[in-house]
């Protein structure tokens, strides 16, 4: 019998004059240059150490592949990053775009930052990571996650350039398509994780001029403690509103917490809505929903004994004399 | 039925507004949707773009997401399904009464044209799917390396499809370049 469409189609056919030809649409990339796809693309190398500094890339896509031995930098931001049938390499990837996408890799090290994170028939990678959404794995197993650390002075731009929020990085819930009853295929690397022992800072001249740190307090990502078995029962909640000195004041509140030995589980950066402000500062809200749009809010959740004490004793220090707008509040577990 | 007989521009020339009219002949019909291809294809954030959706913060999708949206006189219910491996396995749960395939590709994956030009052919040959029209979006399109919808064809076979009306078109579901369900109307004449 066929498809019906064939009779109609045929009336059309011998309807519509032969010569009639419609102009081809007018695209943004059918007008624009080609690029010789080598300057980005790492191929087929053995025990080199090569990479890409900050502005080599400037928001193009990456590929990694068929690499072995090898440490590969990529200080500057990119579009996504497909790593394919890569073994024993150390690797870094200035904020991505979109996605990263691991396939047939094994015995990697990496540290990244990107707005999706994928794995698929790998073994034993360990990663480094701020992601913006829920990383992803699949056939994958003896993958492990730690929070980005890592600092050099081009990153945080770099990040805008991304459209990547430091604060929006749900490194540690892992999905994982392929689960094995009775087995993880994925777990956290202990809080203690010395970086410069997995990804080291590369010490080849070509490389000299990217000043990079990774230490912890200064991470451009703060470093979080994610899904972590909580140490206490009390967690406190911080919501800065937007302003000029947001992030500098969310970084100082970080510092002298974590330097008072209390963690930062979690920290966020979203726009609040007036259903949410309702919900989160309950009969509060009204004082700050004016405050909403001015632009997203920075949430940080810290945990500890006396958290919320201590972080209200901390605001009062630092913020003295300037208007403060918070909300603070304790969060039973 | 004869598929072989139409030359190719006339088949292009298909817009997916010219099929919808023709599948539905009353205005404010349900059109449904289903949209498949790989898992990083750029589904969901197509999905979103025909929505008119914030593409910003796009997750992985793990089971299925569902939009409405009302088009030029259609109601589109766009089905879009997670694409990873271990899953494709369900997609037939999804066939049934499918007026619309959209397949989406990955442009600048060469290392994968392999992996799906094997998913479309099997979908292709599915029972439940026989007789309904695939419109294959090339996205990514906004990457430097993207293959071109002429070049994704070729590799694809689509030539040999003779069993239902197709049709590929380049479009970035990150830019909505291509998108809009306007720019495949090429026909005034419909």
């Amino acid at each position: 019998m066929g498809c019906f469409f064939s009779k109609e189609r045929k009336t059309k056919k011998e309807s519509r004059p032969e010569s009639e030809e419609e102009r081809p649409k007018q695209y943004s990339w059918d007008q624009r240059e080609k690029v010789d796809i080598k300057d980005y693309m790492f191929n087929g190398l053995k025990d080199e150490t090569v990479g890409r500094l900050p502005g080599k890339v400037a928001g193009q896509q990456f590929f990694i592949q068929d690499c072995e031995n090898c440490n590969i930098y990529i200080f500057d931001h990119s579009a996504a990053v497909t790593i394919d049938d890569c073994t024993n390499c150390i690797i870094f990837l200035g904020p991505v775009k979109g996605s990263v996408f691991f396939r047939n890799c094994r015995d990697c090290k990496c540290t990244l930052a990107c707005q999706q994170f994928r794995v698929r028939d790998c073994r034993k990678l360990e990663v480094f990571l701020c992601c913006a959404t829920q990383p992803i794995i699949e056939s994958s197993t003896n993958i492990k996650f730690g929070c980005f650390q890592w600092y050099y002075p081009e990153l945080a731009s770099q990040f805008k350039d991304a459209g990547l929020s430091i604060f929006n990085n749900t490194w540690s819930n892992i999905h994982d398509f392929t689960p094995v009853s009775g087995e993880l295929n994925w777990s956290l690397l202990p809080e203690n994780t010395v970086v410069q022992d997995y990804v080291p800072i590369p010490t080849a001249e070509e490389f000299r001029a990217v000043r990079v740190s990774t230490e912890a307090n200064r991470s451009i990502v703060p470093i979080s403690w994610g899904q972590r078995q909580k140490n206490s029962d009390e967690s406190c909640l911080v919501v800065l509103f937007a302003g000029d000195y947001t992030i500098a004041n969310a970084r100082k509140l970080i510092d002298e917490m974590v330097g008072k030995d209390f963690f930062l589980v979690q920290t966020k950066e979203v726009s609040m809505k007036a259903e949410d402000a309702k919900r989160v500062f309950r009969e509060k809200a009204p004082d700050f929903l004016p405050l909403l749009n001015k632009g997203p809010v920075i949430a940080l959740e810290f945990n500890g004994d006396g958290a919320v004490e201590e972080c209200q004793l901390i605001i009062n220090k630092i913020f003295n004399g300037t208007k403060v707008q918070d909300f603070i509040d304790y969060i039973p577990d | 039925m004869g598929g072989g007989q139409y030359k190719t521009s006339a088949l292009v020339r298909e817009g997916l507004l010219s099929i919808l009219r023709k599948l539905k002949s009353a205005p404010d019909q349900e059109v449904r949707i289903l949209l498949l291809g790989l898992d990083n294809a750029g589904k969901t954030t197509l999905l979103k773009q025909l929505a008119s959706e914030d593409i910003s913060h796009i997750t992985p999708t793990q089971g299925f997401n569902i939009k409405s949206v009302q088009s030029q006189g259609f109601k589109l219910n766009v089905w879009d399904i997670g694409g990873q491996r271990k899953i494709r396995p369900y997609w037939r749960n999804y066939f049934e009464n499918t007026d619309i395939l959209i397949y989406v590709i990955d442009s600048a994956d060469r290392k994968r044209f392999e992996e799906t030009g094997q998913e479309l052919a099997e979908l292709l040959e599915e029972e439940k799917l026989s007789c309904v029209p695939v419109l294959i979006f090339a996205n990514k399109q906004d990457l430097l390396t993207a293959a071109p919808a002429s070049e994704i064809a070729e590799g694809l076979n689509l030539h040999t499809i003779r069993d239902r009306v197709w049709q590929i078109q380049s479009c970035s579901a990150l830019t909505g370049e291509g998108v809009q369900l306007k720019a495949h109307w090429q026909n005034p004449k419909v």
